[in-house]
């Protein structure tokens, strides 16, 4: 299915607001978190049967996730949705695509955004004396205070 | 004439644990390049060893990540006197241009101490065979008073 | 007997970056694997976003230094869509010969590892020995053995030559010639077919819910190859065939590899026969303006895939990387579930544990919680042990 079917499928299908096709094999669309986990079943059973990765982007004000979702023409859907940025939270996609779980430990761990229903699991990709509440690819994180008991050398 | 058995045999036949710290793997496959037939460091009898209670040197490569810390000190503190720690490539020297980033530490001197240091991205494996010999030639002369694994000598150039 | 739970690395004696698994055991089969990572993180994703463009280049390079040339060219590439600069088509060909050049050297390391995990040190030697003539190719063209500093937005730095075109097709004829022979012992030593066949199974089905790319996912018969579904460079230019096998095992694996090496050099005769003439880079402005782009790239291991967003400056907003081999771990465990222990090394294809060092185990007692053991209770165990079955070893020290 090329790109421009898929944005078709999209509009027809789903609740997605700003599809466009930037180029050839390339699709944007919109959609909010509380259809995240259904789009993407009904995305998956249309043949994008691959989640790529996810990205976790900080907007200063809110969170957008880009699920970039492919199939085997090539195609490459980056699926964004916003979230805010008090108490972020989203729904684990793993009943779709149990492949992802490492992908959203990282969000987890990196932007600590809390992801509902992810399986039981060892943290990643932070180390396991990393201090509660520190979130490298925040924005606004400029690197682990002293006062959290890890200096910059590491000494405790 | 003991010392002088054991310096030999300790000369004659180093064994290498190499442990990656949090490297790129440049370094760690050309260390391996280095034991392979082209360059085959084995013909100084130096040989790869599976785990740091059989090791005389360990190659280092890499900056020190947060994670990777107290294994390190662990593998170090495991394995048996005498040893010695080779900081292998510009980011085990120094922390290289991993320098600065959140989970990395800096160089392995920031944790364990380091005998011979082996600039370049990635090291060539000539550098690690001149280092390695540099390291032993370093253990075959007689120091009665000091330790040659606290007193630290650079190869092939300056540390940074 | 109860389960036991063996720890696994992070330090280890085969190759590649230290992971650390969990695997509980019931004798010798593995009933489940527990996988710890990030003692490799370091932090890239924040570094680039304090670093401008052209740094991030070389810092992404370093990513990985077996597929260094994946990173640099998937960033690059996203960049000049951003910018909407296109390199010109030398600069293009150039960077799939050196793509393909270390897609050699790779499955030529992947291929001597694998050996040395069962055992066959004789392969080992002899792959890591061709090897070295792609070594050289690499150092003759870019300058360095790894990292090849070789992209750049807009082009690549270095151009080939005549007399480097010979060379190359020179040590190719060298390289194919060695590949014929190793696909001769891959498939006549009955040992090594042996050792290899039906070991870390992952049928098709499975390695499409869990998302597996690259070799992995080929041999399991998804013909998944990005140079052919979403081409970049010059590989909508130049014909070759994605290599899949249907035995779903590790010998589908190696099989998947050496042919992939055989298409790489007819790939890399092509092109360097058909380098067109021109210029190897066009200008690039030191800003990139605002936008967004994804750039796929087919690794030697699998797709890689860079997300780059920018605004306006020197310095990229956001970068985020996925490599390969994060995709394929979720399918360790599908692989090493119901195998023997000693298959492990090679479904990971890297590790090659010591149990004589392992200095505490945990047990596992029927609740599934663990107990931890410290040497001492381990050495009073074993002591007693041996005391049930008629030997004293108590006086030893």
């Amino acid at each position: 299915m090329s790109g421009e079917k898929v944005a078709n499928w999209i509009n027809q299908q789903l609740e997605a607001r700003n599809v466009s096709v930037p180029r050839e094999r390339r699709v944007v669309a919109e959609i909010a978190p509380l259809k995240l986990v259904e789009s993407i079943r009904m995305l998956k059973e249309m043949g994008m049967n691959n989640i790529g990765t996810i990205t976790g982007l900080d907007l200063g004000d809110r969170f957008e996730l880009i699920y970039h979702l492919s199939n085997d023409d090539g195609v490459l859907l980056n699926l964004k949705t916003f979230i805010a940025r008090e108490n972020p939270r989203i729904p684990s996609v793993t009943a779709v695509f149990p492949g992802v779980f490492f992908y959203e430990r990282e969000l987890m761990d990196l932007f600590g955004i809390l992801v509902e229903g992810i399986p039981e699991g060892r943290r990643y990709p932070l180390p396991d004396d990393w201090p509660e509440g520190e979130y490298p690819l925040r924005k606004d994180w400029k690197g682990l205070s002293a006062d959290k008991g890890v200096t910059v050398d590491g000494a405790n | 004439m003991i010392d002088k058995i054991v310096r030999w045999a300790r000369v004659k036949s180093p064994w290498i644990l190499h442990f990656n710290t949090g490297a790129c793997n440049a370094c760690d496959i050309e260390i391996v390049a280095a034991l392979t037939p082209k360059f085959d460091l084995e013909r100084f009898g130096a040989q790869l060893k599976g785990t740091p209670r059989h090791a005389d040197i360990i190659l280092c490569s890499g900056p020190v990540t947060r994670q990777i810390k107290d294994r390190l000190t662990r593998i170090y503190e495991q394995t048996p006197e005498p040893k010695f720690i080779v900081a292998v490539g510009s980011c085990a020297c120094s922390g290289g241009v991993f320098d600065g980033c959140y989970s990395v530490m800096g160089g392995i001197d920031t944790t364990i101490p380091v005998a011979a240091y082996i600039p370049g991205c990635p090291v060539r494996p000539e550098a690690i065979i001149d280092g390695v010999i540099k390291l032993l030639e370093k253990i075959d002369t007689p120091l009665p008073s000091e330790n040659a694994t606290a007193q630290g000598i650079a190869i092939g150039g300056d540390r940074n | 007997m109860a389960p036991i739970k063996i720890p696994f690395g992070p330090q280890h004696p085969a190759l590649k970056e230290p992971e650390s698994f969990n695997l509980v055991l019931e004798g010798e089969q593995i009933i489940d694997t527990e996988v710890k990572l990030g003692y490799n993180h370091r932090g890239i994703e924040k570094a680039c976003e304090s670093r401008n463009i052209t740094q991030c280049i070389y810092l992404i390079e370093r990513i990985c230094g077996i597929c260094s040339h994946s990173h640099s060219t998937a960033f690059t590439k996203a960049v000049e869509e951003i910018a909407a600069i296109e390199a010109p088509p030398r600069a293009q060909y150039i960077r799939t010969i050196v793509a393909e050049l270390e897609r050699i050297h790779s499955h030529l390391l992947w291929l001597g590892v694998a050996a040395h995990e069962v055992g066959f040190d004789t392969l080992f030697m002899y792959a890591w020995r061709d090897r070295e003539v792609v070594m050289d190719l690499l150092a003759l063209i870019t300058g360095n053995r790894i990292n090849y500093g070789m992209n750049t937005v807009g082009g690549v730095r270095r151009d080939i030559d005549s007399g480097q075109a010979k060379q190359v097709l020179e040590s190719i004829r060298i390289l194919v010639e060695r590949t014929n022979y190793y696909l001769n012992v891959a498939i006549n030593e009955s040992i090594f077919k042996a050792r290899l066949s039906g070991v870390g199974k992952l049928p098709q089905e499975t390695a499409l819910r869990l998302g597996a790319v690259g070799p992995t996912a080929r041999a399991s018969g998804i013909a998944r190859d990005i140079r052919k579904d979403d081409p970049y460079a010059a590989y909508d230019q130049v014909g070759f065939k994605v290599v899949t096998d249907e035995q779903a095992d590790i010998f589908g694996r190696t099989m998947v590899r050496v042919y992939e090496l055989l298409e790489s050099y007819r790939m890399i005769r092509e092109l360097t026969e058909g380098l067109p003439e021109g210029p190897i880079a066009v200008k690039a402005p030191r800003k990139i303006p605002a936008g967004e782009s994804v750039s796929r790239y087919e690794a030697p291991r699998g797709e890689n895939i860079h997300y780059v967003r920018t605004n306006g400056t020197e310095i990229p907003e956001r970068v985020k990387v996925r490599a390969p081999t994060l995709a394929n771990l979720a399918s360790i465990r599908e692989m090493a579930k119901g195998g023997f222990l000693a298959d492990f090394p090679i479904i990971i294809a890297a590790i090659d544990p010591c149990f004589s060092c392992a200095d505490r185990m945990i047990r596992i007692s029927g609740d599934r919680r663990g107990e931890l053991w410290n040497w001492e209770q381990l050495r009073d165990y074993s002591i007693k042990w041996y005391q049930q079955r008629g030997v004293d070893l108590s006086h030893m020290g």
